[in-house]
């Protein structure tokens, strides 16, 4: 008994070590962004790769999703008679919940697993070393401009997300399954308001942020050569995704207080 | 110029340096020789702040630089540069863009300022015209060349060598040796060599520092060095492992 306490207790602490790590490092992001030291010309570039490139893969899961998701409630809600409803609830969850969570987990698999990676081998091959020896600090050179480029980018592919996940759930209801469109189209305009888009644009910001801080930690912690420029991106998507999720539970509450539902 | 004291440094429970004190007068190349992994490029890492002591001390210009946040070590980094030993060029630069950096970084936005430096720099190392290359591009011996002319190209007063001839043929260690103590006479710099090769050790020594156990097991010059009847000392230089083939 005493050994199982002791080994949940270890596992808590280090939790709690690694937020803190993680915690250290946006701190001293966000300080040096306040203090000007952002090279925009880095911050653009990592917009294309970050934001730009990874357009594709949220369109598609957000496409899919609410294609597929509107199938299903038609599915169960005609039944019930209630098929002019399958709009507005396809659009209420995909703002609220499945947009930003998808999106989120999509760019910890591409961007996260890219950061983390490229990091590692610059700090494996001494290239943070040798930033150092020059005088940069590797936060103003590798975590901010990164760090700039996706508090800008993400919210942006949640809209995306969202934005075609509705465009498709249209598309499968009316054109597909052949739902009345009038009866459709109220129903999505008075369930879902703007306090729905902004919670998506909140969610994706959180999200963003947790994807690119993490993946910078496990970049900047990387050791142990090949082994470690390996497992550092894999960290990165678990751990990211993990806290994606997790996050997401207490920003759905803590959201709820601030946008009540309609 | 720059001075360590009684400095000690572990990881986990190794402790790989137990003491170490060495100091490096203005314009001297001292070499730091020793066995693979006994601390000799920690003792060089220490000396730009890029690892913390765990006791000890660190004086560049007679200024302790051991207690110096990351963002304070900026000035003492700007006197001391440093060739890694995998000469880590940013291998998503040209060699251009990776020896124009370090100017950018200090201010120098003047385009034909840093052209002129960069072709400075790249000739002083015998690289003349191999601006455009990138990182990948380059042979073992070109890509220190190349970290040597990054190193030099922010005007040091003294450059720290980890390793310049570890995986290079036998000629071009020789010509990375006499690129060595030809930058120590045309810039005056300070120059630090770590490293386990005799020949550039007696090459390029003023004085050497031969590193056993985590100490300064000796302090002296290239030929007091030679004359040294101490066993460590002269296995060291013959290359004596002590071992049989049976």
């Amino acid at each position: 008994m005493q050994n199982i306490l002791t080994k949940i207790g270890r596992a808590a602490l280090a939790i709690l070590a690694y937020i803190g790590e993680v915690a250290q490092l946006a701190m001293e992001s966000f300080l040096s962004i306040f203090s000007m030291h952002v090279r925009w010309r880095l911050v653009m570039r990592h917009i294309v790769e970050i934001g730009a490139r990874s357009q594709i893969v949220v369109i598609v899961t957000g496409a899919f999703t609410g294609a597929v998701f509107s199938a299903q409630l038609y599915f169960q809600l005609q039944r019930l008679g209630m098929a002019s409803t399958v709009g507005s609830v396809t659009a209420v969850a995909m703002f609220r919940e499945l947009g930003p969570a998808l999106a989120g987990l999509m760019v910890a698999g591409r961007v996260g697993a890219s950061i983390a990676a490229e990091i590692g081998t610059m700090k494996v091959t001494e290239q943070v070393d040798a930033l150092r020896s020059i005088g940069v600090h590797p936060v103003d050179y590798l975590v901010v401009p990164r760090v700039a480029a996706m508090m800008i980018s993400m919210p942006l592919l949640v809209a995306e997300c969202c934005a075609f996940s509705v465009l498709s759930a249209n598309y499968v209801a009316l054109k597909v399954l052949g739902i009345a469109e009038a009866g459709y189209m109220r129903n999505l305009i008075f369930y879902v308001d703007l306090f729905d888009i902004y919670k998506a644009l909140i969610k994706g910001f959180v999200f963003g942020l947790i994807i690119v801080f993490v993946a910078c930690r496990e970049g900047l912690r990387t050791e142990n050569g090949a082994a470690g420029v390996g497992r550092a991106p894999t960290e990165a998507v678990v751990i990211s995704s993990l806290a994606i999720l997790a996050v997401n539970f207490i920003l759905t509450f803590a959201l709820n207080i601030i946008f009540p539902a309609s | 110029m720059i001075e360590t004291r009684e400095i000690t440094k572990s990881f986990g429970n190794k402790a790989v340096l137990r003491g170490v004190s060495l100091s490096v007068q203005n314009g001297e190349t001292l070499v730091v020789l020793g066995r693979s992994g006994c601390g000799k490029s920690v003792i060089l890492k220490h000396l730009i702040g890029l690892i913390k002591p765990d006791s000890g001390e660190v004086f560049v210009d007679g200024e302790p630089v051991t207690g110096l946040a990351e963002r304070e070590l900026t000035s003492v980094r700007r006197k001391i540069g440093m060739l890694f030993q995998s000469a880590a060029l940013f291998d998503s630069m040209s060699v251009e863009e990776n020896l124009a950096f370090p100017l950018q970084e200090q201010g120098i936005r003047d385009l034909k300022v840093i052209n002129e430096r960069v072709a400075e720099a790249l000739e002083m190392v015998d690289l003349p015209g191999e601006q455009k290359k990138a990182p990948s591009d380059l042979s073992g011996g070109m890509r220190k060349r190349v970290g040597l002319a990054r190193t030099i190209i922010g005007k040091p007063r003294c450059i720290l060598y980890d390793e310049p001839t570890t995986g290079l043929d036998p000629i071009t260690s020789d010509s990375i040796n006499h690129l060595i103590r030809r930058l120590q006479r045309r810039l005056g710099v300070t120059s630090i060599v770590v490293t386990h090769d005799m020949k550039t050790a007696f090459h390029c020594a003023d004085r050497v520092a031969f590193l056993h156990e985590g100490r300064v097991h000796f302090f002296g010059t290239p030929d007091e060095m030679r004359a040294s009847k101490d066993t460590e000392i002269m296995n060291f230089i013959e290359g004596h492992s002590g071992d049989t083939d049976t």
